[in-house]
């Protein structure tokens, strides 16, 4: 979808990044009080998530900007960083759990960076290994064609060297990075699926083909990369298809630069079910066998997610043996049926993540 | 309202039977279609209540009195009495007229409620509904209520009928009304056969039309399938039974490879011959990863009995073939040698 108007506020108004992303997005702009009439009207709108991608909010981050990963006790989390740049997403996927996270759901973006930069400098100066992401509340290669957002941040992670940040997209849009000095600081990151889960649920994404060829340029600028295969979709033929994914996959990337890949089987917050009927009313994904899982999300049916998982993570095994696989919320029993260990074994997740940043991307403790 | 005056001055007259357009049903409010009852008191008391006609050309249309008309037709009379309205009176005010009749003298239900709405706002001269008139005869007078009411009326026969008998709920009968027709129609005609509750009505469409999605097939053919018409057809099934059978086919379809595991674990769970006083009570839709047992005792007799079998249990090939398969799902029999987990 593309921004149809830009809400600016007036605390944000005179701020330099501002100006910049208003010189870059030709659109009519209007600066506003406060959020509250903006959220209001996308409130009130037909399709509140769908509106809330045509508008986007300049405004400040009055809160943290790092944070923790919502994770659940009773499945195990990666203990990854959120480093919360902006919300919402231009594109449009069926199951995107943003659009019903966020009330209302409205693309924001934070324009007081020099807040961020304060708050990275601290977290760079703790003495342990640091994974941090910008794409958990919204993609984070969206904002490049106004912001040099991901540029800066590139730069800043490649002046030190315990933290890694991971870029996570579906988008193509690298060109920006590839000249930069990152110093393997820095992950380029897609998110994967089938060829069929992307035409009918993931509206406005770039094709797996065209990922795939933004990340080979990436592999080809020295960046390490990462792969997520989430959300896994269960349906006839699925095992088949996600091999050959994974199959292009390493026919265009060297095994040797991919840090880890995840797996992650589809599972959604109940509310989402109806939201997704109405908003894609041909897709068929809120139809698997879902029980409700442990945290109240529902989830696939815990024998099909094995062997679904199970069948992914030995087709990735196949093309790249030696890679680091994880599984996202998932417990033990998934693990040891799915890839035959269980974290602990392992020293834990985190542990696994962090010795894996280690080795391809140089970070080191203390 | 503006009609007092033309009701009062129009004192009854007889009017030929014949002469009445008993097919003309724009203020027809009533659903009711049984004539036995007036008819028999029409016979022996005559008709207490005049009809209202408007008078039509050479004729008359009926404002209000449809089954009296017809009960007197039934009764052989060739002449009835009644008010005429003349010509000059607004369709704005026969609908009031004949709203009031009704509402005013018995409780209407859903669809003729829908009907008076429908009445009241298609007479409008804004095409609005009036809604301090609506409230004044008796109808709901919140906007929004009576938009849902008034949409009843758009709604296929058979799904208005299972309203009007009371077999389909307001509630339902909007869900049904998202659907196309002939699976709406299709729909009623299941739930007034099997006379259920509002859960199960709604458990039974979210499952139908679930299985369609996911199948890729119209909502029609999976609800008149030989699957569910099987369950109906079944001359020994009473409503419930069929009700239970339906649940449960629609169920293993919609859900296959659970059915299968709770299938497979009640089977493994036989073979553990529990007896009295032991029970196995696997996780919550086998997601986590404990099972339960549960000892019941009365004496100490009794618990010393249970660890005897307790025993025995833990050796049981069955409780370990449960452990063992709960990952994929509890095939009763292990499966051929496969390949093994990736390491
Ligand atoms: S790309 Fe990610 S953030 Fe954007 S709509 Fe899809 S799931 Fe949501």
């Amino acid at each position: 979808m593309t921004i149809r108007e830009l809400f600016i506020d007036a605390e944000a108004a005179d701020h330099p990044q501002t100006a910049a992303i208003r010189s870059r997005l030709a659109v009519p702009a209007r600066v506003v009080p406060g959020p509250a009439a903006l959220f209001e009207e996308v409130r009130a709108a037909d399709d509140p998530a769908g509106r809330g991608k045509q508008v986007l909010f300049l405004t400040r981050n009055r809160g943290a900007f790092l944070k923790a990963c919502p994770g659940t006790r009773h499945y195990t989390c990666c203990g990854y960083r959120i480093l919360h740049v902006g919300s919402y997403c231009t594109m449009d996927c069926a199951y995107c759990i943003l659009q019903a996270y966020f009330h209302p759901p409205l693309l924001q973006y934070y324009v007081n960076q020099e807040d961020m930069t304060r708050e990275l400098e601290e977290c760079f100066s703790t003495p342990v290994i640091q994974r941090i992401g910008t794409g958990e509340f919204t993609d984070s290669l969206i904002w490049e064609p106004w912001t040099n957002l991901s540029r800066g941040l590139v730069q800043r992670f490649a002046a030190q060297r315990r933290a890694v940040l991971e870029l996570k997209t579906k988008s193509v849009n690298v060109a920006g990075l590839l000249d930069l000095d990152h110093r393997r600081k820095t992950i380029l990151a897609w998110s994967l699926n089938t060829e069929r889960v992307i035409r009918e649920q993931e509206r406005g994404t770039a094709a797996l083909g065209a990922r795939l060829r933004a990340a080979a340029a990436g592999a080809a600028a020295g960046y390490p990369l990462a792969f997520h295969f989430d959300p896994v979709v269960i349906y006839d033929g699925c095992e088949a298809e996600y091999r050959e994914v994974a199959e292009r996959l390493f026919a265009a990337i060297p095994p040797e630069q991919v840090v880890w890949i995840s797996l992650g089987a589809f599972r959604f917050m109940p509310d989402l079910k109806a939201l997704i009927q109405r908003r894609f009313p041909d897709s068929r994904i809120v139809y698997g066998e879902f029980i409700t899982g442990l945290d109240g999300k529902a989830r696939y049916f815990k024998p099909l997610r094995i062997q679904v998982l199970r069948s992914l993570a030995r087709a990735i095994r196949e093309f790249a043996p030696h890679c680091c696989v994880y599984l996202c919320m998932e417990d033990d029993e998934v693990w040891r049926h799915s890839l035959g260990f269980v974290p602990a074994e392992r020293g834990g997740l985190p542990r696994m993540l962090d010795s894996a940043a280690a080795r391809h991307c140089g970070v080191e403790e203390g | 309202m503006d009609f007092e005056g033309e009701w009062l001055a129009a004192a009854p007259l007889p009017v030929p039977v014949d002469a009445i357009d008993a097919e003309e049903l724009r203020f027809r409010i009533t659903t009711r279609s049984d004539l036995e009852p007036l008819a028999a008191s029409i016979g022996r008391l005559g008709l207490l209540q005049p009809l209202l006609l408007r008078a039509a050309g050479r004729g008359y249309t009926i404002v209000s009195g449809f089954r009296r008309l017809a009960a007197c037709r039934q009764l052989g009379r060739r002449e009835i009495p009644a008010r005429v309205l003349s010509l000059a009176v607004t369709d704005a005010c026969c609908a009031r007229l004949a709203i009031g009749e009704n509402a005013l003298a018995r409780p209407l239900n859903l669809i003729e409620t829908a009907r008076a709405l429908a009445l009241l706002t298609a007479t409008a001269p804004d095409g609005c509904l009036p809604v301090e008139d609506a409230g004044a005869l008796g109808l709901p007078a919140h906007a929004g209520v009576a938009a849902r009411l008034m949409r009843l009326e758009r709604l296929p026969a058979a799904v208005r009928e299972g309203v009007q008998e009371g077999a389909i709920a307001l509630a339902m009968a909007e869900e049904l009304g998202r659907l196309a027709p002939d699976a709406a129609s299709a729909f009623a005609r299941l739930f007034r056969r099997l006379g259920l509750g509002l859960n199960r009505q709604r458990e039974i469409l979210s499952l139908v039309t679930e299985i369609a999605a996911r199948e890729g097939r119209p909502v029609l053919e999976i609800l008149t399938g030989h699957e569910l018409e099987e369950c109906l057809l079944d001359p020994a099934a009473d409503r419930g039974h069929a009700a239970q059978q339906i649940r449960r086919r629609l169920h293993r379809r919609r859900f296959p490879a659970i059915r299968r595991a709770e299938e497979g674990f009640e089977t493994l769970r036989r073979r553990l011959d529990l007896g009295e006083g032991l029970q196995l009570t696997p996780p919550r839709d086998f997601e986590g990863t404990c099972f339960s047992l549960t000892l019941s005792f009365g004496s100490l007799e009794e618990l010393l009995e249970l660890r005897g079998r307790l025993d025995a249990l833990a050796r049981n090939p069955a409780l370990s073939r449960i452990l063992k398969s709960k990952a994929e799902g509890f095939a009763p029999d292990p499966p051929p040698a496969g390949p093994r987990p990736p390491s």
